[in-house]
């Protein structure tokens, strides 16, 4: 066969694309497709049956969902908040110390480094009812009078799995933040200085102005990724006590292994993903701004 | 910007130590009970340090216990996830820079956004086909699992590094003869070994550090993998903390050690990676 060399050209690049895209759509546009496919059977068994939107009106009808999106909501806008807070400041207060600053770098960023369902579990030791370290140390400094079970009432157990994925989910954020302030020109300091700016306005003026634009891309990001997330509460909790940390992954995780309901699974699950594509739009969007914005520069 | 005061500096190194102290105790605390022995883990008031440290606990998981087992398969699925991501990953990266320079937008958003699917969501489908190919309980449903999600970040990455080699240094290999596998071969691959190494490290480190999946696609104990494994010796009658705390070291060390190791790169990866369209 004679190609002329534009064509050739084409053709060797496809042949180099196209092992990765045979491969992801076997991975996962078949799996997603059968996934939503999923969605409209009723499972039972190795039989099912086509049941159109019928899993949907029934997990929309059904209270565990609206409440599993309430604490999926709640889950996500503390843990989020949290995460930039934290990790903004952390990153302010590396950025200010002159010295071991890779090694404190490496020592903060450990918690994200193990695997969230190993860290969940060392957690599960740490708040042991009777014998975790926490109790004890919160007894001794007078915050609780008698141990308490942190897991095993709704209120606390929440406030327990937001901290977990608020100590494993601050370091990326810090990491980003001290990738950040490096690209602050450092003449700005300097002209704020010499305007007599203090610690404040130096922040407000200067690094702030500079890092907006990744906090927002930060935050969308986290917002994406810990709204999908699992591990944590699913081996933390399960979603108890009385469905108290029971967020949209996990009930999906739930119907569908412990509840043998695939159909309604995959119903949460398409909706969950509806959530996570609106957010990812508007990543792409806030991202493609600022590319543009670079562009004009 | 003003000379830092003394004070200021204690003051700051002061917030430094207690944030710090925060973010490792669970560490200090898993490393600890992991070297007691099983009558002190219990001890009230529990004992931040101990006369009566020893490794027994590691020895009684690895000898009494599949914890080794999991070890071998969380390397063997994390190895085999790492090898098929940035073989594929490299191809297409050369691909897509080199070829469909503009092209590129839309598969890498594509990319993008099969990086951000729920994997909960994905599970479902992964299990009623893995079973359904009866590869249940295999190393293949696990590296094949893995690879879909970590796929998207290798390629994603590895766009990254390609676009910063500049295209002249192909166009002199092509005018000395070299067809484009050879130049993908010989000279772009030894270039861009830096983002190969760190994107390899970082697919590795998400594989081995992967939970739902697992859980979902492997039913037999010995298929476990280490998070697999450790998790669910929680769900155990009488939970032996130090035993578990083992564990927990044994599967938290492999990745501490390569992540100080090679943190310049991959610091540099998942910054670009998280920041750059």
């Amino acid at each position: 066969m004679d190609l002329a060399p534009r064509q050739r050209q084409r053709l060797t690049g496809y042949l180099f694309v196209a092992p990765v895209a045979l491969f992801l759509a076997a991975v996962v546009i078949v799996p997603l497709g059968s996934a939503v496919w999923t969605s409209l059977l009723r499972v039972r068994g190795l039989r099912s049956s086509f049941v159109g939107v019928a899993n949907y009106a029934t997990v929309l009808a059904d209270e565990t969902f609206w409440h599993g999106l309430a604490r999926s909501a709640a889950f996500t806008a503390s843990s989020v908040l949290l995460h930039v807070a934290l990790g903004l400041a952390l990153a302010l207060l590396l950025a200010e110390l002159r010295t071991a600053r890779t090694a404190l770098r490496i020592a903060f960023l450990t918690p994200w480094m193990v695997a969230p369902a190993v860290g969940a579990t060392v957690w599960l030791w740490l708040l042991e009812p009777q014998f975790g370290v926490v109790n004890y140390l919160a007894q001794s400094a007078g915050l609780i009078g008698s141990p308490k079970a942190w897991l095993g009432e709704p209120l606390s157990a929440f406030a327990s799995v937001v901290a977990v994925d608020v100590w494993r989910g601050v370091p990326f954020v810090m990491l980003l933040m001290l990738a950040g302030l490096q690209t602050v020109p450092q003449e700005q300091y300097e002209a704020a200085a010499l305007d007599g700016a203090n610690a404040w306005q130096r922040f407000r003026y200067v690094t702030w102005p500079n890092l907006r634009y990744l906090v927002v891309v930060a935050t969308t990001l986290d917002v994406i990724n810990t709204v999908r997330h699992y591990d944590i509460i699913g081996v933390m909790t399960g979603g108890g006590p009385a469905s108290a940390t029971e967020v949209l992954p996990v009930l999906l995780y739930n119907t569908a292994f412990r509840g043998n309901r695939f159909g309604e699974a995959a119903a949460i699950g398409v909706l969950l993903l509806a959530i996570v594509l609106a957010l990812v739009v508007v990543y792409i969007r806030i991202t493609r701004i600022d590319r543009d914005a670079g562009d004009a520069r | 910007m003003t000379p830092p005061s003394a004070l200021r500096t204690v003051v700051l190194w002061a917030v430094a130590l207690v944030a710090l102290a925060v973010t490792l105790f669970p560490f200090y605390w898993m490393l600890n009970t992991s070297l007691k022995p099983a009558t002190e883990v219990f001890a009230s008031p529990p004992t931040f340090v101990s006369a009566h440290w020893s490794l027994d606990a590691y020895r009684t998981v690895l000898t009494d216990r599949p914890v080794g087992r999991y070890f071998v398969n969380s390397l063997v699925v994390a190895l085999g996830t790492t090898a098929l991501s940035v073989l594929l990953a490299a191809l297409a990266a050369y691909g897509l820079t080199r070829f469909f320079p503009r092209g590129a937008t839309p598969f890498v958003l594509f990319l993008l956004f099969t990086k951000m699917l729920p994997e909960t969501l994905l599970i479902i489908p992964y299990f009623r086909l893995m079973s359904d190919l009866g590869l249940l309980n295999t190393y293949w449903a696990l590296v094949l699992a893995y690879s879909s999600f970590a796929l998207p970040f290798s390629v994603w990455m590895l766009v990254g590094f390609f676009r910063g080699i500049p295209r002249e240094i192909d166009e002199a290999a092509t005018i000395d003869g070299a067809g484009a596998w050879t130049t993908f071969v010989r000279v772009i691959l030894p270039l861009a070994r830096p983002g190969l190494v760190a994107v390899a490290l970082f697919t590795f480190l998400i594989a081995w550090n992967s939970y739902v999946w697992a859980l979902v696609l492997t039913t037999d104990a010995s298929m476990y993998v280490l998070s697999v494994g450790i998790a669910n010796m929680v769900g155990e009658y009488r939970v032996q903390w130090n035993e578990l705390m083992a564990a927990a070291v044994i599967a938290a060390l492999p990745v501490m050690v390569l992540y100080a190791l090679l943190e310049r790169h991959l610091v540099s990866a998942i910054t670009a990676g998280a920041v750059k369209g």
